[in-house]
């Protein structure tokens, strides 16, 4: 590892300071987010769907916010994340976070996607870009790497990252911690109880003095796309239906009057993208809805839940909202109902392929099971800590239901609910406690090198990283 | 005593197709004196780079540089830059400042794809300027570059030049500079993309900004052209020069081409290019009789189409190829015979032209056709490279050229041409050898079709997507009404309109007729929520999800509220209600994420800048440089760095590369 400047010498205890700029990477279900440590913000975040064209000679694959939302003929739109919350295409997951270090932090290298023919029609002008570059480089060969990893991560998937990180980018150092702590970290916290509500995933983790608390994490997959999901139920079991139609089909719109059948120019494709395509696309117009016109409900104290009250609710004014074609209307209990089965299964709307969520499954539950798998007199300590975080906890007033439900959980203890009122802190908690970490001068020793995984092997990752 | 002055500064823009770049700020701040294409030559030896072509006269003819076929396709000429350095005299080499065969572009798509040669861009960029000791350098950066690569530019300006300070810009940041304005979404349309960033009290969001849109620049907009027009032997120089030209010009949606019938339409083109590229053509009489039966410009279907069907030509476009494959006298012998057909012809078609120039003169937006000049410069290249020598060359460039300064060429059109070319391209040269080649070539609706097949769909998606992507939501429709557009891949007339009527057409949200009567209140109000006594949330977490406005906006929070709630008349009554909510110190924050609406309620350019009448003129597409100038003026004389602003030689020498991530605006 070269140190840029060769007058001054880096202060060993700094080998992970911001000198050598290590890279820390956090992957999530919808967006990865990358940067360097000792930043406060992650200066790349891409999404991680990546896009699939199928173009004669097998498939060509894209990835970058630019291409996925190209409406291309054909496109279809994958994500190697599993449903829960588990890196299930390896192949694809690699390529996505190899994207979102390149495109945005490090520049081109000869692995740079593009070499694969990526976001690039025309194959013609690469010869130029070759002769610039030198040998065969690898990605990430002068940055050490810190990664983010969900709590509940096979010993397997461990080992598929470090593998990732060491072979394929050739990474000279190596740490992979779990997003729990590092979101804690963000929030100034070394033990608490960590709430991640983010895309795919919801999640509550108990972290003492910097460890995860294996067998206390908890997860469950009533998160944002489980919220997305009921806003599509809303939307169809309404009547009459309420048409989803993303931007990309609409040519022009019209004006017209709340609930009136939309008048729009829909565009005219000769072979439209895939219906993934256009999945990913309609999310766009429901994450609008969902920043625009859905609340959490809080009902009066003690009665906390929508079912208790429903008709208070339906007193309150609604919230318009215009679909892309123009259609329109003003939501009103609605906007309660999208988000309540977060918290009360029994509120969560349902067809066949949508069954009703477990109790279980519902965040105060999830709260629940976490503080009980801990040892009595830990959990007060817990209960004073409670970090919220994660992309869908932007959901509005979801704080303030959260706080009514963990009092109602534990009416008898003094409860502390940390939620950072900065938005890039609420969504990228974890990557900002990465930064944290890798940026501090004690951490050092706790890179793996390429060393100690050249003797060790990937299983290295289970001793070090706990 | 500011540590520089006004005339020490360097400020270079570089950009994919031009790089900009000027030494010293005038009193009041110019376009860009230097105008450099941003592609460079490789020399003789390997990795070493040459600013203009390098010619060996003595050798045989027609032998193209070594790489000369690969890169035929990404070479073709552009905006013509010639710099007016003397050429220099050498026995055996000759600098052709104007030829683009084999030129390596080192800049793609905004990013850096061939570092020696964006290196050797910039030295020749430097040298160019001459400048003394002492001048720190402002670069503009493209948003594509990525952190690493700032350091490795840091590392080059101080070692190879070492200037005494150094600072980095984004360009789009850099745009807001010159417009004036701290928050504004800043779209620039380059050469092979667009860059669509939301720049917020003068901090440009990184996260969710749209770098690099590929398909999207003037480069796409150029093939479109070329694939509309291909069939008619159109090549993609053509294009290129027909869409710098005034006749090409995007209408916003809903405005029909001219000429509708599409009968008269495909019975008339039968063969623009050889109507088009008139006498040049191997085309029969007939063609050439159009050339003096048309009155250039002005009629409507006055033209080709009172001709017979001119079936028997060849529709050679391609002179070029004629000329390599040593026909050259031969195609100027039957040129000499159009020419005088051509002359007899014009004699008849006197009468036609004044009859018809004269009662109408349409609007290009209503002609189905019209002309522009073209400037053959494969046709010069491979004059270039037979080796002809000066009579020769003379000689044959005579026969050929049918530009304006020609007796045959085409009266009329050449005002309206010439004035769209851009400036630079007026300096002709004085120099025969190097003197253009033009011909007169008409195209028909293909012409108002260049941002068709998605183009602008997708950068209107790309600025919906980026100010979607901004965290602090009440900051969406500032964005929304504050659009810049830039970047010369923009100076497409009516580019800028045809977007925005786009943008309107299908993000604009209208005040739902639901709304007016059920009324949008800010929820703070109505609801009644748990967040009394019996909360324990602290209040830390009474901080909503976005905040509370930023501290910048310590601006009255009524107003605050009035500019993001989705009825703003109807903030009246229940505004007051509202303020002891507000009052408190702690603005609502949470309400930030309900009390916006949906946005865009109304989308807007940002007013162009004032007191600059030197942009007034060349108009603000590369408004970036302007910025940087104010900047520049700021960062390294008004401030001097007490704000570290920039990087200075003592702190590189400390820092290293990495260091630059600390000095920025």
């Amino acid at each position: 590892m070269s140190t840029p400047n060769p007058s001054a010498a880096p202060n060993p205890s700094e080998y992970a300071g911001d000198e050598v700029s290590a890279i820390v990477l956090d992957p999530g279900y919808s967006t990865t987010r990358a940067g360097f440590a000792g930043e406060d913000v992650p200066k790349s975040v891409v999404p991680s769907f990546y896009g699939v064209l199928d173009s004669g000679s097998g498939p060509r694959y894209v990835y970058g916010e630019n291409a996925i939302h190209n409406p291309l003929a054909g496109l279809e739109i994958k994500n190697p994340w599993s449903s829960d919350g588990i890196v299930e295409d390896w192949e694809a997951a690699s390529k996505v976070w190899e994207y979102a270090i390149t495109s945005r932090l490090t520049g081109a290298k000869p692995t740079d996607p593009r070499k694969n023919g990526l976001n690039d029609p025309s194959g013609e002008d690469m010869d130029v870009d070759m002769e610039g570059l030198e040998d065969n480089e690898k990605p990430l060969s002068d940055s050490p790497l810190l990664m983010t990893e969900p709590g509940w991560n096979s010993a397997k998937a461990r080992e598929k990252y470090i593998e990732i990180a060491m072979e394929e980018w050739g990474t000279p150092a190596f740490y992979l911690a779990k997003t729990g702590v590092l979101a804690a970290f963000a929030a100034g916290k070394a033990s608490g109880l960590v709430i991640d509500i983010g895309a795919s995933m919801t999640s509550v983790t108990p972290v003492l003095d910097g460890m995860v608390l294996k067998k206390g994490v908890q997860k469950s997959s009533l998160a944002g796309n489980f919220v997305s999901n009921q806003l599509r139920l809303i939307f169809e079991q309404s009547q009459p239906k309420i048409p989803l139609t993303p931007h990309y089909m609409v040519t022009s719109k019209t004006a017209v009057d709340a609930g009136a059948p939309a008048q729009a120019v829909y565009r005219q494709f000769a072979t439209p993208p895939g219906d993934s395509f256009r999945r990913l696309e309609e999310e766009r117009v429901l994450t609008e809805f969902k920043e625009s016109v859905v609340e959490i409900w809080n009902g009066p104290p003690g009665q906390h839940r929508f079912s208790q009250n429903e008709d208070s609710a339906r007193s309150l004014p609604g919230r318009p909202f215009e679909m892309p074609d123009g259609w329109n209307q003003v939501f009103g209990v609605e906007r309660f109902k999208a988000a309540e089965g977060l918290f009360d299964a029994a509120a969560a709307f349902t067809d066949e392929q949508h069954p009703r969520p477990k109790e279980e499954q519902t965040i105060p539950k999830l709260i629940q099971a976490a503080i009980s798998s801990v040892d009595a007199d830990q959990r007060t300590m817990l209960q004073n800590h409670i970090v919220v975080t994660g992309g869908s906890s932007l959901l509005y007033k979801i704080t303030d239901r959260l706080g009514a439900e963990i009092n109602a959980l534990f009416p008898s203890t003094r409860n502390k609910l940390h939620a950072p009122g900065q938005v890039v802190e609420r969504k990228y908690a974890a990557w900002i406690g990465g930064s944290i970490l890798a940026s501090l001068g004690s951490f050092h020793q706790l890179w793996i090198s390429k060393k100690e995984y050249e003797e060790h092997g990937v299983n290295i990752v289970e001793k070090r990283c706990k | 005593m500011p540590p520089f002055k006004d005339e020490q500064i360097i400020i270079i823009a570089p950009g994919s197709e031009t790089t900009l770049a000027q030494l010293g700020l005038p009193e009041s701040f110019t376009p860009a004196r230097l105008h450099v294409r941003s592609c460079m030559f490789p020399a003789e030896k390997e990795g070493e780079w040459e600013p203009y072509k390098i010619r060996r006269r003595m050798e045989e003819a027609a032998k193209p540089p070594a790489n000369a076929s690969t890169e035929e396709k990404q070479e073709i000429a552009d905006m013509k830059k010639s710099l007016g350095e003397p050429e220099e005299d050498q026995i055996i080499y000759e600098e052709d400042q104007i030829s683009e065969e084999g030129a390596v572009w080192p800049i793609q798509k905004g990013k850096i794809v061939n570092w020696s040669c964006f290196f050797a861009l910039i030295t020749h960029v430097y040298n160019t300027m001459n400048p003394p000791f002492h001048t720190p350098i402002l670069l503009i950066a493209q948003p594509a570059w990525t952190p690493k690569e700032h350091e490795k530019l840091t590392q080059f300006f101080f070692e190879k030049f070492k200037t005494p300070a150094f600072a980095i810009m984004d360009s789009a940041l850099a745009t807001t500079w010159a417009y004036g304005v701290h928050t504004a979404t800043v779209v620039d349309v380059g050469k092979e993309k667009v860059d669509v960033t939301a720049v917020s009290e003068f901090v440009p969001h990184t996260i969710g900004r749209v770098v690099a849109l590929p398909d999207c620049g003037g480069e796409a907009m150029t093939l479109r052209l070329l694939e509309k027009l291909k069939s008619k032997g159109f090549n993609r120089d053509m294009c290129e020069q027909l869409k710098k030209s005034t006749i090409c010009e995007i209408l916003p949606v809903g405005i029909p081409l001219p000429g509708g019938e599409p009968n008269g339409k495909t019975d008339t083109i039968t063969n623009p290019a050889a109507a088009a590229s008139t006498g040049a053509t191997a085309s029969g009489p007939a063609a050439a009789a159009t050339l003096g039966n048309v009155p250039r410009g002005p009629g409507v279907d006055t033209e080709v189409g009172d001709e017979p069907g001119d079936l028997e030509e060849e529709g050679v476009l391609d002179v070029a190829n004629i000329v390599a494959s040593g026909k050259m006298t031969e195609y100027l012998a039957r040129k000499e015979k159009e020419k005088q057909e051509k002359a007899a012809a014009k004699k008849k078609g006197a009468d036609t032209t004044t009859t018809t120039a004269k009662p109408v003169r349409l609007p290009n937006a209503k002609r189905e056709k019209a002309t522009f000049m073209y400037e053959d410069h494969a046709l010069l290249d491979t004059l270039k490279n037979m080796n002809l020598g000066t009579e020769g060359m003379a000689a044959a460039h005579a026969a050929l050229d049918e530009g304006p300064s020609n007796k045959n060429g085409a009266d009329g059109a050449d005002g309206e041409q010439r004035s769209g070319a851009d400036a630079n391209g007026a300096t002709d040269l004085a120099n025969p050898k190097a003197g253009r080649i033009r011909r007169e070539i008409e195209v028909g609706v293909e012409r108002f079709q260049a941002a068709s097949g998605g183009i602008l769909e997708n950068i209107a998606d790309a600025v919906h997507r980026t100010i979607s992507a901004v965290d602090e939501v009440n900051k969406r429709s500032e964005l929304w009404e504050g659009l810049i557009i830039c970047g010369n891949g923009s100076r497409i007339r009516g580019f800028k309109d045809a977007l925005i009527t786009l943008l309107k057409t299908k993000y604009l949200i209208t005040p739902s007729s639901a709304s007016i009567f059920k009324s949008e209140l800010p929820s703070a109000m109505p609801t009644p929520t748990g967040t009394g006594a019996n909360t324990p949330t602290p209040q830390l977490s009474q901080l909503g999800p976005h905040g509370g406005p930023p501290i910048s906006s310590g601006v009255n929070p009524l107003l605050y509220a009035a500019t993001t709630a989705q009825n703003p008349q109807l903030m009246g009554t229940p505004g007051t209600t509202v303020n002891p909510m507000y009052a408190g110190g702690q603005p609502q924050a949470q309400n930030a994420h309900s009390s916006h609406g949906q946005t865009p309620t109304s989308i807007g350019f940002v007013k162009l800048p004032e007191y600059f009448p030197e942009w007034k003129d060349v108009g603000f597409d590369e408004s970036a440089f302007l910025g940087a100038q104010v900047a520049a003026k700021v960062l390294f004389i008004v401030d001097g760095g007490v704000s570290k602003g920039y990087m200075t030689r003592p702190d590189y020498n400390d820092q290293g590369p990495t260091g630059i991530h600390d000095y920025s605006l």
